[in-house]
């Protein structure tokens, strides 16, 4: 442990920034690969049957069907990448990308873990520090960039069904942001600040004072907000087997598609990490009042897993909702609830001071 | 002519859909941990190449002609299968045979070439039906598939030999009994 603090020392600060990137945004990625098989096996069992079960690594090893993730990435890799002749080409190579990125740029203000102190520096396991002035409006102005993705890859297939599934994302995305935003504000109002950092001291080490327990309505909303957000199945407008074959990512293939995909699940667990910070105490450890760092970051990704587990057990349970109903949700109920949640806490922090 | 559609009040607690949403999700949660409790073998999927579906009694699959204990053909080459076949995949030669023996009556007629035509066999059991010696029937052997068209004329051999493995009896390729040349009538 010394070893690795005078290690730490020696570091300079933009290896020790390379180092939490590498581990964030890797730790996050191949997260979201696996969770593509944590899907598929999941959904299986869900409705009794068994999922991939069969793809063994080096054709020996079956490991639960975990060399599946493997093989599908390989075969994506391997596949003819096709563009349409009416297709903007430019913006067909640049939406993968643009789907991709915001996904994963979400992660970066959040705290991993405790910050702790060693050798006279602070070092905080978030890429970045706290108060920076953007703290927790900067997933979601970059959550909000995510429908570019979407709506890029459905313009550029230049394919009606494309678009329309785009669209349909878009107008979903749009209207379930007031209501999420409004449930963020009133997190910010009670915290009294929008770091990351202080929203995760202010909800303490005790679960009755994670801001679930106040603010279940707010919880109920942003969590609602976050399945159109992320574009996932009681919400997932974009595609539509039925109705408009794919979707926004009809016209894509290898590894392309891969991508489109796999910003989908990085998305997931970005929402599931502002989920987790936001509501549920981030980094602290239930009843424990100061925590190692390691236990800390273990707290998180133990938090993280479940919610995205949570979307995963959403996902097979609910069946999808119709357009219009999306819309009643997300304008007559979801945005009333989260101005009243908001109305409510500002009326009992004005009768508490 | 009116359809009464029943309306289903929904209580106070379903219409704000937490509540039925949490339900929904105890029972998908409940069958996760039933199946992640299961072993692979035991579930209701069959894993088909390594696993295989007992078939029911009854079962229409692949035919068998039966045999005596001697290893002579039960067939007595009397047509009624190939005139009962709608699919016309069944043709059958006759020959006679000498040596009359106990065990198979007093037969004199037997197949020489039983052909069916696997590919045009729609599986019907009337062969089955129409047989008057019960010498032929479908099994339960779904598997019926090869690489060529010209291995799925079964002969007369194949098709007593198609569950010989399975019923622990020897193959056999020859009838016990010789047959004779086809008799001319003097004049």
């Amino acid at each position: 442990m010394d070893m690795l603090a005078s290690l730490l020392h020696t570091t300079p600060a933009i290896a020790w920034m390379a180092l939490k990137v590498v581990i964030v945004f890797g730790g996050v990625m191949s997260l979201a690969a696996v969770w593509t098989w944590v899907e598929r096996r999941g959904s299986a069992m869900i409705q009794d049957r068994i999922g991939p079960n069969r793809a063994r690594l080096f054709g020996r090893w079956p490991i639960l069907g975990l060399a599946q993730i493997a093989a599908d990435g390989i075969k994506m890799f391997f596949k003819e990448d096709l563009v349409t002749t009416d297709a903007n080409r430019r913006l067909f190579w640049l939406a993968p990308i643009l789907a991709f990125v915001p996904a994963l740029m979400g992660f970066a203000v959040i705290p991993f873990g405790k910050s702790f102190v060693s050798g006279g520096q602070t070092y905080h396991l978030a890429l970045l520090d706290p108060g920076n002035g953007m703290g927790m409006l900067y997933p979601l102005a970059i959550g909000g960039m995510a429908v570019y993705g979407v709506l890029v890859a459905a313009w550029s297939s230049n394919n009606k069904w494309s678009i329309l599934g785009g669209m349909r994302a878009s107008a979903a995305m749009v209207s379930y942001e007031i209501g999420l935003s409004l449930a963020v504000i009133s997190i910010f109002m009670t915290t009294g600040g929008y770091d990351p950092a202080e929203i995760i001291a202010s909800q303490s080490h005790l679960p009755w004072k994670w801001n679930v327990v106040p603010q279940l309505p707010g919880f109920i909303v942003f969590f609602t907000c976050m399945f159109a957000e992320t574009n996932r199945l009681p919400f997932d407008f974009a595609e539509g087997e039925s109705e408009i074959v794919a979707g926004f990512n009809t016209e894509f293939g290898s590894m392309k598609f891969s991508l489109l995909a796999l910003a989908e699940y990085s998305h997931l667990m970005t929402a599931s990490a502002l989920i987790a910070t936001l509501y549920f105490g981030g980094w602290q450890v239930p009843f424990v009042k100061d925590p190692p760092v390691l236990l800390s970051v273990a707290s998180f990704v133990l938090k993280l897993v479940f919610f995205a587990w949570v979307f995963v057990w959403i996902r097979w349970t609910l069946p999808r909702f119709r357009y219009d109903q999306l819309m009643h949700l997300g304008w007559k109920v979801m945005l009333p609830l989260s101005m009243a949640n908001l109305v409510f806490h500002a009326w009992r922090m004005s009768q508490g001071h | 002519m009116g359809v009464i559609v029943m309306k289903v009040e929904l209580s106070w607690l379903d219409r704000t859909y937490v509540w039925p949403v949490m339900k929904g999700m105890s029972i998908t949660f409940q069958h996760f941990i039933k199946q992640l409790f299961t072993r692979t073998a035991k579930r209701y999927t069959i894993q088909y190449p390594d696993m295989k579906k007992e078939m029911p009694a009854g079962y229409r699959g692949l035919h068998e002609l039966k045999r005596f204990e001697d290893g002579a053909i039960k067939c007595v080459a009397c047509f009624m299968c190939e005139e009962a076949c709608p699919a016309r995949c069944i043709s059958i030669q006759a020959e006679e045979f000498g040596d009359l023996n106990i065990t198979q009556g007093f037969e004199e007629k037997r197949p020489a070439q039983f052909k069916i035509d696997m590919l045009r066999c729609i599986y019907c059991g009337m062969c089955e039906e129409a047989c008057p010696k019960d010498a032929i029937w479908l099994r339960n052997d779904y598997e019926v598939a090869a690489y060529d068209r010209l291995s799925m004329q079964f002969g007369k051999w194949d098709l007593m030999n198609t569950y010989a493995e399975a019923d622990g009896k020897d193959r056999i390729s020859q009838d016990p009994t010789p047959s004779v040349p086809r008799r001319t009538i003097a004049m």
